[in-house]
C-alpha cells in the first residue's frame, strides 16, 4: 500500500471515529472512565514500551520524532480518562499569595488585569476563575482591565463561569456595585503608568460603555492608592515585569502574579526582592491554588496530565542522552 | 450553528496538530487562516479603541490628541517614499520617551532593588540573632549570594578569564545554565499546558469522552 | 506605606443610643505635615492612636479622619481601621490650607482628637529621594561617554575573548570545505532594535571571512530595513575583500514580517539547501526553538546569540555556540572596535563594578553585623542599604 493510501486510510478511521463519538455525545451518552485496573495496564504498557525503546537506543537503533509526538499525545490523553487523583503539595510564593488575599477586609478593592489572550488560556483562565471566585467569596469588590485586547474578554468568560455557580448566584452580585470590568485600552506600560494618576483618563467608559463616573464601584476610585490589593494575569508583554516596575516600584501596588509557565522563572527574582506577595506559575501554580481556595477546576483536572507528559519528556531525555553520549553530535564539528 | 462551531473549530485544533505529522496542505490553510484573523483582530481593534475610541470621541475635550494624532500622520508618510524620512521624527519620539521611562524603571526595579535585595546576613536569620539560620535557609542565602555575583562575573567583559576570577566566572556559567535548564523546564510545563488545553477541547467538548 | 482607607459615603456617624455607652480616650498629637517631593497634592497626617485602641480587646472599632478646608465646615473624608496611625490625604491643592481632625469611635461612642495646625501642601521641583539612584546613574552614564570618547582617541579598550567568536572562522571554513551554503539569520525585529545592530555587525565579520573563502552566503530577512542594511554590509565586505564582482544582491532577500510565515519559509530554506553553517543572531521569540531545531536536524553546525533570557535556553539546547545574553553586544563591539559599541560595554562594566562590590561587601558586612554588632560596620552597612533602597 502506497503513503497516499494509508494517510487515506487513517484520515478515514479518525472521520469515522470523530462521527461515532459525537452523534453518542448528542445522545446524551456520558464520558468513558477506566477502572483503576485498565488505569495501571496502561500505564504499564507505556513503561514497558519505554523500556524497550531505550534497549533499542542502545543498540544503536534511533526511533522517530513522531514517535515522541505520539507517546506525548498519549501521555497527555489517556490521565483525563483515569480514576486517579494527585497530590499538590502547595509552594510557599502560592500561599503567600493566598494568604495576601485572605486578610484583605471585606469590601476591599482588588485590581485584576488580564493581560493575556486565548493561545495562554489553559494555563491563565484557571487562575483567573480561581482568583475571580475567592475574591467573590470573601465579600471583595473586583475591577477588572486589560493591557491586552482580548483580556477583558477573557474576563468575562471567568466572570460567567463564576457567577453561574449557585454559591455565587446566592450573594446576588451586582454589575458595577460588585463587580466592573473597564475592558482594554491600549499603549501598553503606558497605561499603567497613567492610572498611576488616573484612572478614569484610561477607562473613561467601562467594557459596555458605561461612563467611569456612573460606576459606583470605581466612583472613588482615582488611582493606586484606592485599590487595596492587584492581580497581573500575564502571558507576555506587556504584563508583569511592566506592572512590577511601575505600579509596584513607582506607586506602591501590593501585587500578586499569575503567570504562564514560560514568564514565572524570571517573576523570582521580583519575588525574592519582596517586590510581589505572590505567584502563580503556570498550570501547576493554578492547580495549588484551585487546592487552597478548595475549589477543583481544571487546573487540578488537568494536572495528571501534566504530570504524566512530565514522566514521559524525562524518559526521553534519558533516551536522548543515550543516543547523544553513544553516538556524539558535537564532534561533528571537529570532523570537518 | 452550535454543531458547526464544535466542527470548525476541531477542524482548525486537528490542521495545526497535523503538522507533527509533516508540512501539509490542511496545516497551511488553518495557518493562513489564523494568519488573516488575528492581523484583522489587531486591525479592527486598533481602528475602534485607538483611532475612534479614543482619539475621534476625545478630540473635543482634550485638544492635545490633535498633537497624538498629527505624529500618527507623519508615521504613515512612510507609504511615500520620496518624504518618508519624515516617519523617523514620531519615531524617535516613541523611541525618546521609552527610553527615559524604561531608564528609570530598569534601574530601580531590576538593579537597585536587586541589588538591594542580595544584601543580607548569610547564617543569620536577623541581625544581632547570632549564627542561627537553619541550613535550608544558609544554603538559599548562598545560592543567591554566590548565583547573582558570579553570575555578574561572567558578564564583565573587562577582564579576562583566568585565574581565580577565572574559577568565580566559571561557577557562574553554571548557574546561568541551571536557569536555564529551570526555564527549559518550565516551558515546556507550559507547552503541555497549552495542548493539554486542546486534547480537552478535542475529547471533551468536542466528542465528550470525557466525565 | 499607605494605609488603606475607603471612602464613605454615609453623612453622618449613627451611634446606639439605647446601649450602656463604651467611654473612650481620644487619639493624641495629631501632626500634619507636607508629603515630600511631591506635585504639592498631598499631605501626611500622624497621631497617637487612643489608649483604648489594643490589638486584642481593644475597644475601638474605627477612626474617621476629618478634614476642614481654608477654615471651612470639618468634612469627613476616610475612614480607617483600628491600629492606624498615619493617613496620607491626596489630591489636594497648593493653594488651600487645610486642617484636620481624628475621632476614635468605639460601638456606641466618639472622642475626637484636636485639630491640627492648619496648613499648605508644598510643591518641589526635585525628588530627593531619588538622590543616590541619580548618582549611580550618572557616574554609569559618565563612564560610558568616558569610554566612548577614549575609543574615539584610537586608545585600545580591552574586551576579553569571547568563547563562540572562536567558533565563527571555523564554521565558515566548514561549509567552504564542503561547498554548501552558510545561512545568517538576524531575528525577526528591525533595526531600532539593538540586538539587530550587534547581528548585523557581526555579519560584518562573517561576510568578510565568507568572501575571503568564496564561500555562498544566503540571508532571508524579516524586515525591510534590516534588507537594506544587511546588503550594504556585504557588498562592502566584498568590496575590501578585493572581490567586488562576487557579490550579488541576491544573497539577501525579503520574505515576510509575518513572525510565522517567516519561520516556514527559513525552515523550507534549511531542509532543500541543507546549509553546512547556520547564524542566529539577533531577537527571536517563539520561533527560535522551531528554527534551531529544524538547523540541527539538517546537520549544520549553528552559532546562536540573543539576549532575550526566555529564548536563551533553546539556543543552548540545540545550538553548537550560544552568545549568552549581552555576549552579543560585546561580540559586536569586539567585532566592530566601533567606539560608540566599546565605550557602552565598558560603561556598562562599571556599572556591574559597582553592583559586584556593593553585594560583596554588603553580605560581608552584614554577616559580621550579625554576630559582632559594631557601630561603624552598621554605619557602613546602612549606608550601602540606604544607596540601594529606592523610594518615591
Amino acid at each position: 500500500m502506497s503513503t497516499k493510501a494509508k494517510e487515506i486510510l487513517a484520515i478515514t478511521i479518525i472521520v469515522i471515529f470523530c462521527l461515532i463519538f459525537y452523534i453518542r455525545k448528542v445522545n446524551g451518552g456520558e464520558g468513558i472512565l477506566f477502572s483503576s485496573l485498565v488505569a495501571w495496564l496502561v500505564i504499564g504498557a507505556m513503561v514497558l514500551s519505554l523500556v524497550w525503546i531505550l534497549i533499542l537506543t542502545i543498540r544503536g537503533r534511533l526511533i522517530s520524532r513522531r514517535v515522541v509526538f505520539i507517546y506525548v499525545g498519549i501521555a497527555l490523553a489517556l490521565p483525563l480518562f483515569m480514576p486517579f487523583t494527585q497530590r499538590i503539595p502547595i509552594s510557599p510564593e502560592v500561599r503567600a499569595l493566598y494568604n495576601s488575599v485572605e486578610t484583605l477586609k471585606p469590601g476591599s478593592k482588588v485590581l485584576i488585569s488580564f493581560d493575556f489572550d486565548p493561545p495562554s488560556a489553559p494555563e491563565l483562565q484557571p487562575m483567573a476563575e480561581s482568583f475571580i471566585r475567592l475574591c467573590f467569596e470573601r465579600d471583595l469588590k473586583v475591577i477588572i482591565m486589560g493591557l491586552w485586547p482580548q483580556g477583558p474578554q477573557q474576563a468575562n468568560m471567568a466572570l460567567e463561569k463564576v457567577l453561574s455557580d449557585e454559591k455565587m448566584k446566592v450573594k446576588n452580585l451586582q454589575y458595577g456595585e460588585d463587580y466592573v470590568n473597564l475592558g482594554f485600552q491600549t499603549g501598553n506600560e503606558f497605561v499603567i503608568q497613567r492610572m498611576g494618576s488616573s484612572f478614569e483618563s484610561m477607562f473613561p467608559t467601562d467594557y459596555r460603555g458605561t461612563a467611569y463616573d456612573s460606576l459606583p464601584l470605581v466612583r472613588n476610585v482615582k488611582n493606586f492608592s484606592n485599590i487595596d490589593y492587584s492581580f497581573n494575569l500575564s502571558a507576555g508583554f506587556p504584563g508583569s515585569v511592566e506592572w512590577v516596575q511601575i505600579a509596584v516600584d513607582r506607586y506602591g501596588v501590593q501585587l500578586g502574579l499569575g503567570n504562564t509557565a514560560v514568564q514565572a522563572p524570571q517573576m523570582y527574582t521580583y519575588l525574592n526582592a519582596g517586590q510581589i506577595t505572590g505567584i502563580l506559575g503556570g498550570m501547576n501554580g493554578g492547580a495549588e491554588f484551585e487546592f487552597l481556595c478548595k475549589y477543583k477546576g481544571k487546573a487540578t483536572k488537568f494536572m495528571l496530565s501534566q504530570s504524566f507528559a512530565h514522566m514521559i519528556v524525562i524518559a526521553f531525555i534519558i533516551i536522548g542522552n543515550v543516543a547523544f553520549f553513544l553516538g556524539g553530535r558535537k564532534s561533528a564539528l571537529k570532523k570537518s | 450553528m452550535e454543531h458547526f462551531a464544535l466542527w470548525l473549530a476541531a477542524f482548525l485544533t486537528l490542521g495545526i496538530i497535523s503538522f507533527l505529522y509533516k508540512d501539509n496542505a490542511w496545516y497551511k490553510l488553518t495557518e493562513a487562516i489564523f494568519v488573516g484573523l488575528s492581523a484583522g483582530y489587531w486591525f479592527v481593534t486598533l481602528f475602534w479603541d485607538n483611532f475612534y475610541g479614543k482619539f475621534w470621541i476625545g478630540k473635543g475635550e482634550h485638544a492635545y490628541l490633535y498633537v497624538g494624532a498629527f505624529l500618527g500622520l507623519l508615521m504613515l508618510l512612510r507609504l511615500i517614499p520620496k518624504i518618508g524620512w519624515i516617519s523617523r521624527w514620531p519615531l524617535s519620539f516613541i523611541v525618546g520617551a521609552t527610553s527615559g521611562l524604561w531608564l528609570i524603571n530598569y534601574f530601580s526595579s531590576n538593579i537597585m532593588k536587586q541589588v538591594q535585595a542580595t544584601i543580607f546576613p548569610l547564617f543569620s536569620s536577623q541581625y544581632g540573632a547570632g549564627f542561627d539560620a537553619g541550613a535550608a535557609t544558609v544554603i538559599g542565602n548562598l545560592v543567591i549570594f554566590l548565583g547573582t555575583f558570579t553570575g555578574l562575573v561572567y558578564f564583565f567583559f573587562s577582564k579576562e578569564h583566568k585565574g581565580a576570577f577565572g574559577y568565580t566566572a566559571k561557577v557562574g556559567i553554571w548557574v546561568i545554565m541551571i536557569t536555564f535548564g529551570a526555564s527549559f523546564g518550565y516551558t515546556v510545563m507550559s507547552r503541555m499546558s497549552l495542548f493539554i488545553g486542546r486534547i480537552d477541547f478535542l475529547l471533551s467538548d468536542w466528542l465528550g469522552m470525557i466525565l | 506605606m499607605v494605609v488603606p482607607a475607603r471612602a464613605v459615603p454615609e453623612p453622618a456617624d449613627s451611634l446606639k443610643a439605647d446601649s450602656v455607652e463604651i467611654i473612650i480616650a481620644p487619639p493624641t498629637s495629631p501632626v500634619v505635615s507636607d508629603f515630600k517631593y511631591d506635585d504639592g497634592n498631598s499631605l501626611i497626617l500622624t497621631w497617637v492612636p487612643s489608649i483604648d485602641d489594643l490589638p486584642v480587646g481593644g475597644k475601638v472599632l474605627s477612626y474617621h479622619i476629618f478634614r476642614s478646608d481654608n477654615g471651612g465646615e470639618a468634612k469627613k473624608i476616610a475612614e480607617l481601621i483600628p491600629g492606624a496611625n498615619y493617613y496620607k490625604d491626596e489630591d489636594l491643592y497648593s493653594d488651600t490650607n487645610y486642617a484636620y481632625h481624628v475621632v476614635a469611635l468605639s460601638s456606641n461612642s466618639r472622642a475626637a482628637s484636636f485639630q491640627t495646625a492648619s496648613i499648605r501642601p508644598q510643591r518641589e521641583w526635585v525628588n530627593l529621594n531619588l538622590k543616590y539612584l541619580f548618582f549611580i546613574a550618572l557616574i554609569i552614564a559618565a563612564s560610558v561617554i568616558y569610554f566612548i570618547e577614549t575609543a574615539k582617541r584610537g586608545k585600545k579598550l580591552f574586551v576579553r575573548k569571547i568563547a563562540g567568536l572562536e567558533a565563527v572562522d571555523e564554521a565558515i571554513g566548514r561549509a567552504t570545505e564542503m561547498g554548501r551554503t552558510i545561512l545568517f539569520i538576524p531575528g525577526i525585529h528591525d533595526m531600532d532594535d539593538v540586538q539587530t545592530l550587534a547581528a548585523i555587525t557581526i555579519l560584518g565579520r562573517v561576510s568578510r571571512v565568507v568572501a575571503d573563502y568564496d564561500t555562498k552566503i544566503r540571508m532571508p530577512v524579516a524586515r525591510s530595513l534590516v534588507m537594506t542594511a544587511a546588503r550594504e554590509t556585504i557588498k562592502a565586505s566584498y568590496m575590501s575583500a578585493g572581490r567586488p564582482d562576487a557579490y550579488n544582491d541576491d544573497m539577501v532577500n525579503y520574505v515576510t514580517d509575518e513572525q510565522f510565515g517567516y519561520v516556514a519559509a527559513v525552515d523550507g530554506i534549511m531542509v532543500r539547501e541543507k546549509p553546512a553553517t547556520i547564524f542566529l543572531l539577533g531577537a527571536f521569540f517563539a520561533e527560535s526553538l522551531i528554527l534551531a531545531e529544524t538547523g540541527n536536524s539538517v546537520g549544520a553546525i549553528q552559532i546562536a546569540g540573543t539576549a532575550r533570557p526566555a529564548q536563551l535556553p533553546f539556543f543552548i539546547a540545540a545550538c553548537d555556540f550560544t552568545l549568552i545574553g549581552e555576549e552579543l553586544f560585546a561580540a559586536s563591539a569586539y567585532l566592530s572596535g566601533e567606539p560608540k559599541q566599546l565605550g557602552s560595554l565598558k560603561g556598562q562594566d562599571v556599572g556591574k563594578g559597582i553592583a559586584m562590590l556593593a553585594i560583596l561587601l554588603g553580605v560581608l558586612l552584614s554577616t559580621i553585623a550579625a554576630v559582632g554588632d559594631t557601630e561603624t560596620i552598621t554605619d557602613i552597612l546602612n549606608f550601602i542599604t540606604r544607596v540601594f533602597t529606592v523610594t518615591n
